[in-house]
């Protein structure tokens, strides 16, 4: 049944989103000096939902977002935690009344997402498979 | 109130059985209410667990503890939550009180992002007290309830009871406690029962009333005809001339008049319930009573009989004696003993008797009287000597001093005769200065000496009180023998008749003689004429 819903909501998404990034799979990348190499799903929602603020090793993380409600993100949260944006930000919003304070960095766009993960060791973030460069690297395939 | 009247029988039954099913009830109600409290409070439970589960979720999921806090307090805060807590792999959140049992219901928490991972627990304890509470409130409620519903089901039933059944009938059973049976007294109908049962009840109890009226009248009826008839009996047999009595075989008296009271009186006898068989004592010749009694009843026959009473008085008393067989409904045997007083009939009988067969002057018995005697002496062949006695020298006393001072001698002369006879002797006054004396079995000799005597009781002088002179009378006596001189009674009396002019004759010569015995004349007689 949870496939089989699973299965609606991504044909709904590849109906409402662009055809060609709709497809396309989501990379979580680091910068190419971080030691991690590979990061499970449970540690990726960790990271992104405020559990942890630091890798597997220990290493503080700084995971970076698009600001708004940029499709990429939607499709992020949408595979990796499978909870519409609204509901992501609602979250964040009820913490925010407890004084936990976000540790996530915002960009406007994938290009600065970009550069600020290539210029920092500790970031973390997603971007379009067909982004990643030789500066990247890919530590988790969302969507494969 | 009776005690075990109506009402109060009703009212205990209602009680009771209101008090039971009350009971009854409320336990129930409180089971119910109880178990559907808990239900209810589980239900809450779950929900409250629903309303609060994403925090909860969160709370675990970040192991933050303000939010585990908030959730914890916001838990507690409801009636039915007594204690709560959160507990994750880094952290216990708990509420004040908190205290692991086996009523805490524990619920996991899940990651909110991942459904399947498993970040904390909540535990909740649910207050069971506060559902104690609450059912027993419901429960009080629910029992109070039931006793005023009792109470007032118990106070309608007995004020209906009262009203419509108790007091109708009271009213009845007073009605009937003031009226005489036998009058044209009625209970009403109570009002309000007029087709009811009760209402069926009066007219039952008019319809018997009517009846017990009815038949009071004709038992009133028989009785007066029973008493007139009655009173009319007594009279007849209160009234009886004749003394009536009724006595058991035995000689019990069983019941008498007052006329047999008054016998008893005038006999100056003592009132005796027995007298003996029939009456016996009573009377002085019993042996003709039973022998009368016993032919008679052979025969089926009243026994009529006369009998002299037994009596301390100097009169006579005769009755005439009636018994009568009486067998009663029961077949005993009872006698009727009828009393006739008969003695003035008795008493003129002897009178006449005394007329007819008396001399009235003497007293003594007349010729006819005499001659009966005679002639029954002779039928029964019983030897006698018969006196013909004449006195001498009467007739000139009688011209003399007259026929009273004749008479007054006569009289002395019947009484000194008298004297010198024996019991068996007769004397009777033939006629004028006749007499004749019968001696039964008497021989010359014997009648010598009576004689002799006769003669000298005549010999004493009398005296004449009216005029004053003492006079004596001779008498002349001739005798004759049954059946020596003669069996004929008319010829013995006319020998001795002969023999006694005999004398008279012969006394001019002697003046000494004063007898003669016909035999001796007869041979006189044979010798004069002889020559």
């Amino acid at each position: 049944m949870a496939k089989f819903n699973q299965t609606i909501a991504i044909l709904i998404l590849a109906l409402v989103s662009t055809s060609a990034q709709a497809e396309e799979p989501l990379a979580v990348v680091v910068n190419k000096a971080n030691p991690v190499n590979e990061i499970s799903r449970s540690e990726l929602i960790d990271l992104f939902m405020g559990k942890y603020v630091a890798f597997p090793n220990d290493v503080k993380a700084i995971p970076v977002e698009l600001k708004g409600e940029h499709d990429i993100k939607v499709e992020f949260y949408q595979n990796l935690v499978d909870m519409p944006l609204s509901r992501v930000n609602a979250y964040w919003s009820r913490l925010r009344f407890t004084g936990r304070k976000r540790t996530a960095v915002f960009k406007p766009n994938e290009e600065e997402l970009i550069a600020f993960i290539i210029a920092n060791e500790h970031a973390i973030g997603y971007v379009p498979q067909s982004l990643i460069t030789e500066d990247l690297k890919v530590v988790y395939i969302l969507n494969e | 109130m009776n005690k075990s009247g109506l009402v109060i029988r009703l009212a205990v039954v209602i009680i009771f059985t209101a008090v039971i099913v009350g009971l009854i009830t409320t336990q129930l109600f409180y089971r119910f209410t109880f178990l559907n409290e808990q239900a209810l409070g589980e239900q809450s439970i779950k929900q409250l667990y629903k309303t609060v589960s994403p925090t909860a979720s969160i709370a675990s999921y970040l192991g933050d503890e303000e939010l585990a806090n908030e959730v914890v307090n916001g838990l507690v805060s409801n009636d039915i939550v007594t204690a709560a807590a959160i507990q994750t792999d880094t952290l216990l959140v708990k509420s004040e009180h908190y205290q692991k049992s086996t009523d805490t219901v524990e619920f996991v928490l899940f990651s909110p992002f991942q459904k399947d991972r498993e970040v904390g627990i909540l535990f909740v304890q649910s207050n069971e007290n506060h559902l104690t509470v609450k059912a027993n409130k419901i429960s009080a409620t629910n029992a109070f309830v039931v006793a005023i519903e009792a109470f007032i089901i118990t106070l309608v039933s007995i004020l209906v009871t009262y009203y419509v059944i108790t007091r109708p009938i009271l009213n009845i059973g007073k009605a009937l406690h003031s009226i005489t049976p036998g009058t044209s007294e009625r209970i009403s109908k109570p009002r309000s029962h007029q087709k009811s049962e009760i209402g069926q009840l009066a007219d039952d109890v008019n319809d018997l009333l009517a009846k017990a009226e009815q038949q009071m009248l004709r038992e009133k009826n028989l009785r007066d005809e029973v008493q007139v008839l009655e009173s009319r009996f007594r009279m007849l047999f209160e009234n009886a001339t004749s003394a009536i009595v009724l006595v058991e075989p035995q000689g019990d008296i069983l019941f008498y008049n007052e006329t047999f009271e008054q016998l008893i009186e005038t006999l100056k006898l003592p009132l005796k319930k027995n007298y003996g068989n029939y009456l016996q004592d009573l009377f002085i010749m019993k042996k003709d009573l039973h022998d009368h009694i016993r032919i008679a009843f052979s025969n089926n026959e009243s026994a009529a009989i006369e009998l002299e009473l037994n009596t301390y008085q100097e009169e006579k008393r005769w009755v005439q004696v009636v018994v009568t067989q009486l067998i009663t409904d029961d077949f005993q045997e009872n006698y009727q003993i009828t009393l006739h007083d008969i003695s003035k009939r008795k008493k003129q009988i002897s009178l006449l008797d005394q007329k007819a067969n008396y001399d009235g002057l003497t007293n003594l018995l007349n010729r006819q009287a005499a001659e009966h005697n005679l002639k029954q002496l002779v039928a029964t062949k019983a030897p006698f000597a018969l006196i013909m006695m004449d006195l001498n020298d009467f007739k000139p006393i009688n011209d003399i001093f007259g026929h009273d001072s004749g008479d007054e001698l006569l009289i002395h002369v019947a009484s000194q005769l008298m004297k010198s006879l024996r019991k068996a002797d007769v004397l009777s006054r033939w006629g004028g200065d006749e007499f004749v004396i019968v001696l039964p079995n008497a021989g010359k000799e014997e009648v010598s000496n009576v004689c002799a005597k006769l003669a000298a009781q005549l010999s004493k002088p009398h005296h004449l009180s009216q005029h004053n002179k003492s006079v004596f009378v001779t008498a002349s006596m001739g005798v004759s023998f049954y059946p020596d001189d003669q069996v004929e009674l008319l010829e013995l009396i006319r020998l001795a008749d002969k023999a006694m002019y005999q004398v008279k004759r012969d006394k001019s010569v002697n003046k000494e003689l004063y007898l003669a015995f016909s035999s001796d004349i007869s041979y006189v007689k044979n010798n004069s004429k002889a020559p």
